[in-house]
């Protein structure tokens, strides 16, 4: 029962939960505003770098059902992406989760050796704290891809009014691309995060939800890597008390 | 060995005291009909008036974020879009001015003016001409680089007198009723243009002939084709799309 510790702070579950929502929201009204125009070329032009131009993304992956009603969603929801991103980096900055989450030294073996435990290439789970290398890679990456995000998103809205960021960003077709890209981007790390969180980790829901863990049964504990050791081991019939450094 | 993984699909399949397999039939069930008929959804009932709301602070911060000298230039780069451009108008067919029956076509500036005008298409051009390069926005999302020439609503603003009272320009048209109207701020920009020639030519009907208003600090469906008149007003007027529930501002 001592290891069940308090892991994520009621804040950092808040903030998560409103951008998973938010993010939904945002993605599935983005795409319903994209069919409206399912390319990126210029009018009369070519454009280099979308293999799927002039295909509609299907219907059931977008949200507000029409041009007008998507983009009264999008249009309000990035204020709640926004505002609920700068809350969480400021609450993770100021009361110190930030040190689980930038990349330390020695980040680039640790998450080489993530890779070969989960390929099997290696028979222990690597030596982690709260999240392992590749963990703290992925997320520390993502405030950079929210950032494009934001960014090529004001392009996209103010071309005039915020002429000099759509050009530094290539113009309006580019914008309207690295737009796209980002949002690609954090749709596919949500969906390998969701895959590990039950695939790994389906003990760290909790954790998201209650913000309890119990360290008996991380990844570390279990030497799990995908769909293998997801159960935690049985307790010992005696509680050791010698059970490591926690 | 009696601890279990806690998984909600068991726990919650335990609760309902169903089996596994007839769980993960309901469950690929319920996740079929979301598919189908959840999704393309307009989101929850009351949420329109959380949207309007967002949508009048949005105004507040693109009024805000509004600069006269905010300007727009096609990239060098771009190619115009000629016949790539794409026509648009809501009547059934395309609009042409019926001189027949409804005599010369005049540009009427009206509203709150000293001089009210009613300008001929030789009228409208004998004005000093503006020609511009310009990328437009459209808010489906394409863009096509044009060039605009025509004369400056600020000019025909001047020449008209425009009264201290008036906040808001309405542009309309003789495309089955439709119009737009603006803040005479975005009116004012010096790339607000009555665009009466389109790459070189004078404006063809598909695209708003004899005239139409043009501004790259608004999106495509402000700007009134086929004008008839602009009227400078002391109240905002709607307008065809934002009626329907496009954005009101629609700025750039």
């Amino acid at each position: 029962m001592d290891n069940v510790k308090r892991r994520h702070h009621l804040i950092v579950r808040i903030t998560h939960w409103v951008n998973a929502i938010a993010l939904l929201v945002m993605i599935g009204s983005g795409l319903r505003i994209f069919n409206a125009y399912p390319a990126f070329a210029r009018r009369g032009e070519a454009f280099c770098c979308y293999p799927f131009a002039g295909h509609k993304i299907p219907a059931w992956l977008t949200f507000g059902g029409w041009l007008a009603g998507s983009r009264a969603w999008h249009f309000a929801m990035m204020w709640v992406l926004v505002i609920n991103g700068l809350v969480y980096l400021g609450f993770v900055y100021l009361h110190g989760e930030w040190r689980d989450l930038v990349p330390r030294r020695g980040i680039v073996r640790d998450a080489i050796d993530m890779v070969k435990f989960y390929v099997a290439a290696r028979r222990d789970h690597p030596r982690q704290g709260k999240h392992n290398a590749l963990q703290r890679l992925t997320y520390f990456s993502l405030p950079f891809i929210a950032v494009a995000s934001v960014l090529s998103g004001l392009a996209i809205w103010k071309p005039v009014q915020l002429a000099p960021l759509t050009w530094l960003l290539g113009g309006f077709v580019w914008a309207r691309y690295w737009h796209f890209l980002a949002m690609t981007t954090l749709v596919a790390v949500s969906f390998v995060h969701v895959f590990m969180v039950f695939a790994v980790d389906p003990y760290s829901l909790r954790a998201m939800v209650t913000g309890r863990y119990d360290e008996a049964k991380s990844p570390e504990r279990r030497n799990a890597r995908p769909f293998v050791n997801l159960r935690a081991p049985a307790p010992p019939a005696s509680p050791p008390e010698s059970k490591g450094s926690p | 060995m009696s601890r279990r993984l806690w998984l909600p699909r068991r726990h919650l399949a335990e609760k309902l005291g169903i089996d596994r397999r007839q769980f993960l039939a309901l469950g690929a069930g319920a996740l079929t009909s979301i598919a189908s008929g959840g999704c393309d959804w307009k989101g929850p009932p009351g949420s329109g008036r959380v949207l309007r709301a967002a949508d009048r602070w949005n105004e507040r911060v693109e009024r805000a974020l509004y600069r006269h000298r905010a300007m727009n230039a096609a990239p060098a780069g771009a190619r115009a879009a000629g016949v790539d451009f794409p026509g648009y108008f809501i009547s059934p067919e395309v609009p042409v001015w019926d001189e027949a029956a409804r005599g010369t076509w005049r540009l009427e500036v009206g509203g709150l003016v000293a001089r009210p005008l009613r300008l001929t298409l030789d009228e409208l051009t004998a004005l000093p001409r503006t020609e511009l390069r310009l990328e437009h926005f459209c808010v489906e999302g394409w863009s096509a680089v044009a060039v605009r020439a025509g004369v400056r609503v600020s000019d025909l603003a001047r020449l008209a007198g425009v009264s201290a009272d008036a906040r808001y320009v309405d542009f309309q048209s003789f495309d089955d009723g439709y119009h737009e109207s603006w803040d005479l701020d975005s009116a004012l920009h010096p790339q607000t243009l009555i665009v009466y020639g389109q790459d070189g030519k004078l404006l063809s009907p598909e695209f708003g002939a004899p005239a139409r208003v043009y501004s790259p600090v608004k999106l495509g469906y402000k700007s009134t084709k086929y004008l008839t008149s602009v009227m400078f007003l002391a109240d905002r007027n709607g307008g065809y799309w934002s009626d329907q529930g496009y954005e009101w501002y629609g700025g750039t």
